[in-house]
């Protein structure tokens, strides 16, 4: 049994922000009480329990409490490329960043296109106890952007959404009869809007810095018109899509009518995006390689501007995990993808939430509480009965980011070496703690 | 002057008075050149690496020949006939040289940043030979050298630079130190080989030539890579030669003796016409010579040349 006390409770599911208790019983949340202390003896007839001595009593002075975060777009890496990442040190890296909840996309080796890799991915997520894995199933099979797959029987084994990410699905009608199809499963269709033949063989954003660094441009037009595309295909059908990592102004744009349209669409922004620009990128910093790249200054006033109005529905890691030796190349010849898990929160923190352009509770309503709603599972709220899933988040933590301390298998973030202020110092999931002062427990 | 850099990357690294201390360096460097007996012992017992990842007879053969007229032992590391093709990664490559205790590293590579990469591993000093799309520091040192044999001084000159220039590092490296010489400068080409982000640069661009050329006094014309027709950057070698091709009558538009450059190799009759290349106005084999004499003097300034007497 738990007892948070004196902690910032957050809670937008429900509308409730302010200072109070929490209490857990086994394993789930017992009771919320905001703006008045409770006393012991309160406490252990809400609990049911006789003796104080049973009840462990945390001080959240000075701290939030947030249900635990959910990430909606993950590369977890295994099965095939363990080297970068595994569900156990990807589960562990979500957890002490905050996310208690995340989604598993699909583009491993093998892709999980089949019902027993989707359970494989789900179990070793189970086994591991750390974050809750949900596996997010291929929409074609191999990812090879032709035959769909057996999508049913993948959401029976467990998938929560399907996608190519890390593919855009070129062929229209292809992505079109995935997305009629998907009507079956009940869950969303994730794409990832990247045309290739604008995007060609561009390393950044097309602009004054890619042709200041002499290095490939990949113009907006490459992401902006597949969202477009997918926008009317999604209206059309009247099937469930989500876009991942939205970086154009454009994008937000078509998605904002898309939506006043009646599209069933809602849409992610990484942190990166909006945190670092084109102009950002050194030519030999292959951390900040990432795909869609960099956008520019003006995209990221959008992109706020965008989750701010409610056009883009949540904040979406795209946790990419590389080998220190495939990000140790020449610019051009690096892997794209950013290490998003342990910084991620921090920086959004620090950046936007600190600096009062973002409040907690929206902060709380895109990382949490949308994606749960919107991948259709319990979580992203404190009210009583739910999975005792939280984060005892810290304001004032400041970390320096090393490679010594993180718990993910690879680094390639812009962050390392840097320092950022706000970190979750506490993380339970179904009562359980996780992580204790910034360190996950075995 | 006391010079302060270790490598040679970029020009944007450079002073306007440290690119003229080069260009001053490269004047005894090419009496040298005229000599009979050429090599001097300035630089005996240094080693100089050259990693050539891209084909580059012409940038390999300059290098080779200024260290060994310095003195230095030079070796090629030509990817042909090295672990590279075996797979090896820059980093790697960049130990291997570090263990052999190579003293100044020469690279060109297809990659953008390469060098950078490269000097960030080393500890001896990194000559950008060209990477990529970035820059080719040492071409426009010896363009620069080339314009100031001819035309006197830099400041207040006319350069037009027409080509290819959005995959052109010579265009890059010429502007950001032609800037830095006070000289005017406007790049002209298509819209798909000059796309409006090429104006980070700060000067003129224009897609039309003609007009660009009265004033003129020197006339740099790119090398058009002809496999950029088939991914539709131009249509035919016909009408690009029609609106960028640079001929004799063309060049009479400037209305002065302009000089005409070409980082080369040449593509006769597409970039330029063929009688022109071999005319009076042409300095194109110049601009060979002067880049031996070019890269002597900065392989002896980045090796600590200036503690001791180039030329006795």
């Amino acid at each position: 049994m738990l007892w948070i006390k004196d902690a910032h409770l957050v809670d937008p599911a429900r509308g409730i922000s302010g200072r109070g208790s929490l209490l857990v019983r086994e394993g789930r949340i017992c009771k919320m009480v905001v703006g008045e202390a409770l006393t012991a003896e309160t406490v252990l007839a809400l609990l049911g329990c006789p003796d104080l001595a049973a009840v462990t009593q945390v001080d959240g002075t000075g701290k939030y409490l947030f249900p635990g975060l959910v990430d909606a777009h993950v590369h977890l890496r295994e099965p095939g490329q363990e080297e970068k990442e595994e569900i156990r040190s990807g589960a562990r890296a979500a957890v002490r960043g905050g996310f208690t909840s995340i989604l598993a996309m699909a583009n491993t080796e093998p892709v999980i296109d089949t019902r027993p890799l989707v359970e494989y991915v789900r179990l070793a997520g189970e086994r591991e106890g750390k974050a809750r894995v949900y596996p997010v199933a291929a929409v074609t099979k191999g990812m090879a952007g032709k035959e769909i797959t057996e999508m049913v029987e993948l959401k029976d084994g467990g998938a929560v959404a399907f996608s190519d990410d890390g593919k855009g699905i070129q062929n229209a009608e292809t992505f079109r009869l995935a997305l009629e199809y998907a009507k079956l499963t009940g869950c969303p269709v994730i794409s990832h809007c990247e045309d290739t033949s604008l995007a060609g063989a561009g390393v950044m954003r097309k602009g004054e810095h890619s042709a200041r660094l002499g290095l490939k441009g990949i113009p907006a037009s490459a992401e902006s018109v597949m969202v477009a595309r997918d926008a009317l295909l999604a209206g059309e059908t009247g099937s469930r899509l989500h876009i991942a990592h939205v970086s154009t102004k454009e994008s937000v744009q078509v998605i904002r009518m898309a939506k006043k349209a009646g599209v069933d669409l809602t849409a992610e922004v990484n942190p990166h995006h909006l945190l670092l620009a084109d102009e950002d990128v050194p030519l030999t910093n292959t951390s900040y390689k990432v795909n869609p790249p960099l956008p520019s200054r003006a995209d990221q006033e959008a992109l706020l501007e965008g989750l701010l109005d409610g056009t883009i529905d949540m904040l979406a890691t795209d946790h990419a995990p590389h080998t220190w030796e495939e990000k140790a190349r020449p610019f051009a010849e690096a892997p794209f993808g950013i290490n998003g898990l342990e910084t991620a929160l921090a920086a959004v923190w620090q950046e936007l939430v600190a600096k009062g352009k973002l409040t907690p509770e929206k902060l709380v309503e895109l990382w949490a509480v949308n994606p749960a709603r919107r991948f259709g599972f319990t979580g992203g709220t404190m009210a009583e009965g739910s999975p005792a899933d939280l984060v005892l988040f810290d304001p004032a933590w400041r970390e320096r980011v090393t490679a010594e301390t993180r718990e993910s298998k690879s680094h390639n973030t812009p962050f390392l070496g840097k320092e950022l202020q706000g970190f979750p110092v506490m993380v339970w999931i179904g009562g359980k703690l996780v992580v204790k002062d910034r360190k996950v427990l075995d | 002057m006391h010079w302060r850099h270790r490598n040679l990357l970029d020009l944007d690294d450079l002073t306007a008075d440290e690119i003229e201390h080069v260009l001053q360096t490269a004047v005894p460097m090419k009496e040298i050149l005229a000599r009979p007996l050429k090599k001097l012992p300035t630089l005996r017992g240094k080693s100089i690496a050259l990693m050539i990842y891209e084909n580059s007879t012409r940038t390999r053969t300059s290098f080779e020949t200024a260290g060994k007229l310095l003195g230095a032992d030079v070796t090629n590391f030509s990817v042909a006939q090295s672990s590279v093709n075996k797979g090896e990664s820059l980093y790697d490559t960049a130990k291997t040289l570090q263990a052999m205790r190579i003293d100044l590293v020469v690279i060109r590579h297809a990659s953008a940043g390469a060098a950078a990469f490269l000097a960030e591993q080393l500890k001896a000093g990194v000559i950008n030979g060209g990477d990529g799309a970035h820059a080719h520091p040492t071409q426009a040192l010896l363009d620069f050298f080339t314009l100031k044999e001819r035309l006197g001084e830099i400041a207040g000159k006319k350069v037009v630079i027409v080509g290819d220039i959005l995959h052109s590092r010579v265009a890059r490296s010429n502007v950001l130190g032609l800037k830095k010489l006070g000289a005017e400068v406007v790049l002209v080409g298509p819209p798909t080989l000059l796309p409006p982000e090429m104006g980070y640069l700060g000067v003129k661009l224009s897609y039309d030539l003609d007009r660009e050329l009265p004033g003129a006094d020197a006339v740099m014309t790119l090398r058009l890579q002809l496999e950029r027709q088939e991914r539709g950057l131009f249509p035919s070698v016909r009408e690009y030669h029609r609106l960028y091709g640079l001929t004799k009558e063309r060049l009479a538009k400037t209305g002065k003796a302009t000089i005409v450059m070409h980082p080369g190799p040449l593509n006769r009759g597409v970039e330029i016409a063929s009688d022109l290349a071999d005319s009076n106005s042409s300095v194109i084999e110049e601009q060979v010579t002067n880049g031996v004499a070019v890269r002597m003097a900065l392989i002896y300034l980045l090796m600590g040349g200036g503690t001791s007497r180039v030329v006795d």
